[in-house]
């Protein structure tokens, strides 16, 4: 680190001149005096020794949080010799704000004297958060000399969306052969009573049906339906998106596939994602803690990469799509290639659901309100309509979601169709 | 605060040349270099309190021309301590706008400012006791190809540092 002059000598040397000029132009004495103060100004605030060393410590309260959950950066300055004035900077991506304390701050030291200093941050969306440590400048006596310097300590946060609780996940039709909370029409060891069968050696005691014994005047059994779990498969589509950065339509998809993937995974289901865009990415269905966060980190850097090449849903080897698999698509379906992938899996026999995102929404959030805008949503929509009502026709279920109420709200009122129904198709 | 302590300082600048001198023109041109330098301390400018203080010192030159009062060393180094302290607070007040403040930052501040003040001022109290004498002569009795000739030289070296400062290659940002 090196002094360097600012730009502050420029107005001394400025008024320095005007002063000598002025002086000799008019033969006054006092106007040279004037100059005098200016330049031993300019001479004190030059001669300098060499700037102290800092050292400085930069810790993240923590290196994973929720989207609007608090992160607090505590920096400790420490110098080696005595410090006029040290200014130090943490620069802020833009999804970032300052909730407590000040990220920009000035402190003065004594030799070997320790500063600590601490401020809130709260992160506005998904995103991974590079805070890299602060911009350090020491400045030399009146501000006429300077040196800076960048504390690297690269430092990335992941920011997760916001969770929702989700009530009423879409029910899969199939299931697979492990215990979980969905009712298989297999029958077997289970509590959801199914059929009535006349009483055979091996059978207990206790399922014994005394209602139909008597009836048929023969021991008659219940049987149950197994509680088995199901793959859920989360389609994303990253391959257009509209809307200001941090509520565009793929951090609506991404939100709304985080609250799924919860939902699943807490009813035991092996979940695994595709996110179908510029790249194809995707997790293989799994279930447990760490299989969310799997899910949580792909999420969080699901993004629209735009590519001339068009990939197919055929890449993808079965066992990242398990032909019994439930597959939940999120999108906004303004990309064609979207709509004609989902139309194939449907064709191919999967357990589609398509929740449609409305990128109206999300464009309204850029422009200004008005019955303008309002109109261009309402045209936007009837637009779109023709095309939901399409893949209806094909027989998947479409769901239309507004990006921002709780997905919970629009899959309420979803229908599945019955198990042994479904079966039969 | 701090704005208002540098406005206090623009307008004691202001005061210098009226007191010497007033009369309408110094007073318009006075109120120029107020308004001036006004606004520089409201935005927290840099180079408009420069421009304002520039102003005074033009307005202050001419009141002491028009007046032609007996030489005021005393008055001369005040203007000249006054422009330091005026510089020093707006830059410092540019750069701390909306950061927070550790304790002691602001006194030990003033405290530098107050002794690089003092130290002009004993320098200048120096030259007045020296030199004084032999300044107001000298320059009196200059003539004016001498007197051209020592602006234009004045004139030439504070533009070759104000442009050696300005093209040097990566200054710190004063922004």
């Amino acid at each position: 680190m090196s002094w360097r002059a600012t730009t502050l000598n420029v107005s001394f040397l400025t008024l320095v001149g005007w002063a000598l000029f002025l002086g000799v132009l008019t033969g006054r004495a006092d106007l040279v005096i004037v100059a005098v103060p200016l330049v031993v100004a300019l001479v004190a605030g030059r001669r300098l020794a060499a700037p102290p060393a800092v050292r400085i410590e930069h810790v993240v309260s923590s290196d994973r949080v929720l989207e609007d959950e608090r992160l607090t950066v505590r920096v400790t300055i420490r110098a080696d010799g005595p410090v006029a004035l040290a200014e130090l900077l943490e620069p802020l991506p833009s999804r970032v704000r300052v909730e407590r304390g000040c990220h920009h701050a000035f402190f003065t030291l004594r030799a070997g004297e320790e500063v600590r200093w601490e401020f809130a941050l709260r992160c506005g969306g998904r995103q991974r958060l590079r805070l890299g440590g602060p911009h350090v400048r020491l400045w030399g006596p009146l501000g006429l000399a300077a040196t800076e310097a960048r504390y690297r300590a690269p430092q990335t946060v992941a920011v997760y969306p916001h969770l929702t609780a989700l009530r009423h996940p879409p029910r899969p039709v199939r299931t697979q052969t492990f215990v979980g909370h969905h009712v298989s029409p297999a029958q077997g060891e289970g509590i959801e009573p199914g059929d009535i069968r006349p009483f055979a050696p091996g059978d207990l005691v206790r399922h014994v049906n005394w209602r139909a014994t008597l009836r048929h005047g023969a021991l008659h059994v219940t049987q149950h339906h197994r509680e088995r779990n199901a793959d859920v498969v989360l389609l994303l589509d990253t391959l257009s998106e509209v809307g200001p950065p941090g509520t565009t339509v793929v951090d609506a998809v991404v939100r709304g596939a985080a609250d799924l993937a919860a939902a699943y995974l807490a009813r035991k289901d092996r979940v695994g994602l595709i996110e179908y865009g510029g790249q194809l990415r995707w997790v293989k269905p799994g279930s447990g803690r760490a299989q969310f966060q799997r899910l949580l980190d792909t999420l969080l850097d699901a993004s629209v990469v735009f590519t001339y090449v068009s990939r197919d849903l055929d890449l993808v080897p079965p066992r990242i799509l398990p032909p019994q698999a439930l597959v939940l698509a999120l999108s906004p379906l303004l990309d064609p290639r979207f709509a004609r992938a989902a139309t194939d899996l449907a064709a191919r026999g999967f357990d589609l659901v398509v929740i449609a995102v409305s990128p109206a929404t999300a464009a309204r959030a850029a422009v200004r309100p008005g019955p303008v805008a309002d109109l261009a949503a309402r045209l936007w929509d009837l637009e779109r309509r023709p095309e939901i009502d399409a893949l209806r026709r094909l027989g998947v279920t479409v769901v239309g979601w507004d990006g921002v109420a709780p997905l919970d709200g629009a899959l309420a009122g979803l229908r599945r169709p019955r198990l042994r129904r479904a079966l039969a198709r | 605060m701090m704005r208002l302590a540098a406005a206090a300082l623009v307008a004691v600048l202001v005061a210098f040349p009226v007191a010497a001198r007033p009369a309408a023109p110094i007073t318009w041109l006075a109120v120029v270099a107020l308004a001036v330098g006004g606004v520089g301390v409201s935005v927290l400018s840099v180079t408009l309190v420069t421009i304002g203080g520039a102003l005074a010192l033009i307005t202050y030159a001419l009141a002491l021309v028009l007046a032609q009062p007996a030489i005021d060393l005393v008055a001369a180094t005040v203007f000249g301590a006054t422009l330091v302290l005026l510089l020093a607070l707006v830059h410092f007040a540019a750069h701390v706008r909306g950061a927070i403040l550790g304790r002691a930052v602001v006194a030990g501040q003033i405290r530098r400012w107050l002794a690089v003040v003092a130290a002009g001022v004993v320098t200048a109290s120096g030259l007045t006791a020296g030199g004084g004498a032999l300044l107001g002569p000298v320059l009196g009795g200059a003539t004016l190809p001498m007197v051209v000739v020592t602006a234009a030289l004045g004139a030439l070296l504070t533009a070759a540092g104000v442009i050696a400062l300005t093209t040097r290659e990566g200054p710190p940002s004063d922004s």
